[in-house]
């Protein structure tokens, strides 16, 4: 399954939504956040030291972070600011703790956390405005590769057609 | 020189490790004769007072938590809420994080570098450093063993430089481990660090559940694998008598 998780303002998912849907991409759900209460990751580390998996901070965001453990990629849809992703895409991304163990091993010469579920999502963006292309490839590059998966790249909103040939 | 230093994780300042590292740091500045200011951003109604803060002065020290490759959400958004200023305020930043080797903190450390343009400043640099996870669960000797070398770093930001001084780049340790010295560490994340793990997470928040556990499990193989977990987990805390 193919997760959109959109945080814009301007509701670019649809957008998306609809270019997956002339590609007949099947099993494509696009969920929009923007309505949501979804707070900062408070760094309590409960998730894993505490209580396991499970996050305390009780607001919108847990079925969100369900589908995202049982997902194929997970496509985070956002506005840029200071050429990155917003706040509220950050908070998204934050809060994946739960799915991820405190324990650490090194895989393909990496360290990393293992990941508490069998199944890891690939990451994409696809962002709106002015983003550092280069580096949010980077990082999309780098935080699939903590996870243990691949980046399937990040894309302005002018590229949505190149992102969704992609998924 | 008066220095800024604000915490931008968004743990309680209680158990922050970012905040004990600052301390630290404060205390090298003291004994050069520097001041300093101290915030923390996890508290949201001292926002005005940390912007006001950010506005009158012009050495600002970002101290910062690696969260997923970058910096918090809440910075983001708190860095979202502060006005533009021009170069004469020079804002520096002391990077940590839990994975040892260096190569671990450079996408952060460019995100750092880059946010100085956007928010019209000039960059003084930034001290890199893993390895602190442990910060919290630590006191006494062990704590200050992990800390105590931030102090010579305030010392030496206290010549006016920011972190543009050669210890500064070498206090970062190892760029990525040898492959000898990755063998190994392997070997200790999945025996002693473990054990360790799970003693510190009962003996600090009492907590008896295997810290893989899965609340999530999805299909009968994962059932499987959650249940034979368990079973580990209790064997092994038997052997080491946890």
């Amino acid at each position: 399954m193919v997760l959109l998780l959109d945080t814009t303002e301007e509701k670019i998912g649809s957008e998306v939504l609809r270019e997956c849907g002339l590609n007949k991409k099947e099993e494509v759900e696009l969920i929009d956040t923007t309505e949501m209460n979804i707070s900062n990751c408070n760094g309590c580390n409960f998730c894993w030291l505490k209580t396991p998996g499970e996050c305390t901070l009780k607001d919108d965001y847990e079925p969100i972070l369900k589908k995202i453990s049982s997902a194929d990629q997970v496509w985070l849809i956002s506005d840029t600011k200071f050429g990155f992703i917003s706040y509220k895409a950050k908070n998204i991304v934050d809060r994946i703790s739960p799915i991820i163990t405190t324990f650490l091993h090194y895989n393909n010469k990496k360290a990393r956390h293992i990941m508490r579920y069998d199944r890891t999502p690939d990451l994409g963006v696809i962002y709106s405005g002015e983003g550092n292309d280069e580096f949010l490839n980077r990082w999309c590059d780098r935080l699939a590769s903590d996870l243990g998966s691949s980046s399937r790249g990040a894309y302005g909103r002018e590229k949505i057609k190149e992102a969704v040939s992609c998924m | 020189m008066h220095v800024v230093v604000i915490n931008a994780s968004p743990r309680v300042r209680k158990y922050s490790n970012t905040d004990k590292i600052m301390i630290s740091f404060c205390r090298g500045l003291i004994r050069r004769g520097a001041s300093f200011e101290k915030h923390a951003i996890s508290e949201r109604k001292y926002w005005g007072v940390i912007r006001q803060a950010f506005l009158d002065n012009d050495e600002i020290v970002f101290a910062v938590p690696l969260y997923a490759e970058a910096v918090p959400g809440l910075m983001l958004e708190f860095l979202e809420t502060l006005p533009k200023k021009d170069n004469r305020t020079r804002v520096s930043f002391i990077l940590q994080g839990g994975f040892a080797e260096g190569c671990r903190l450079r996408c952060g450390e460019e995100l750092l570098r880059d946010l100085t343009k956007y928010l019209g400043v000039s960059y003084g640099g930034c001290l890199v450093k893993g390895d602190n996870f442990s910060i919290r669960l630590r006191e006494g000797e062990c704590l200050d063993r992990i800390i105590k070398p931030y102090e010579k770093m305030g010392e030496l930001f206290a010549n006016g430089d920011g972190f543009r001084f050669n210890q500064a780049k070498k206090f970062t340790g190892p760029e990525i481990y040898s492959t000898p010295v990755r063998i190994a560490t392997d070997v200790v994340f999945k025996t002693v660090a473990k054990r360790t793990m799970i003693k510190m997470a009962e003996a600090a928040f009492g907590c008896t559940t295997p810290l893989d556990y899965k609340p999530w499990a999805q299909n009968s193989y994962e059932l499987d694998s959650a249940i034979s977990q368990n079973e580990q987990f209790f064997t092994l805390k038997k052997k080491y008598n946890m």
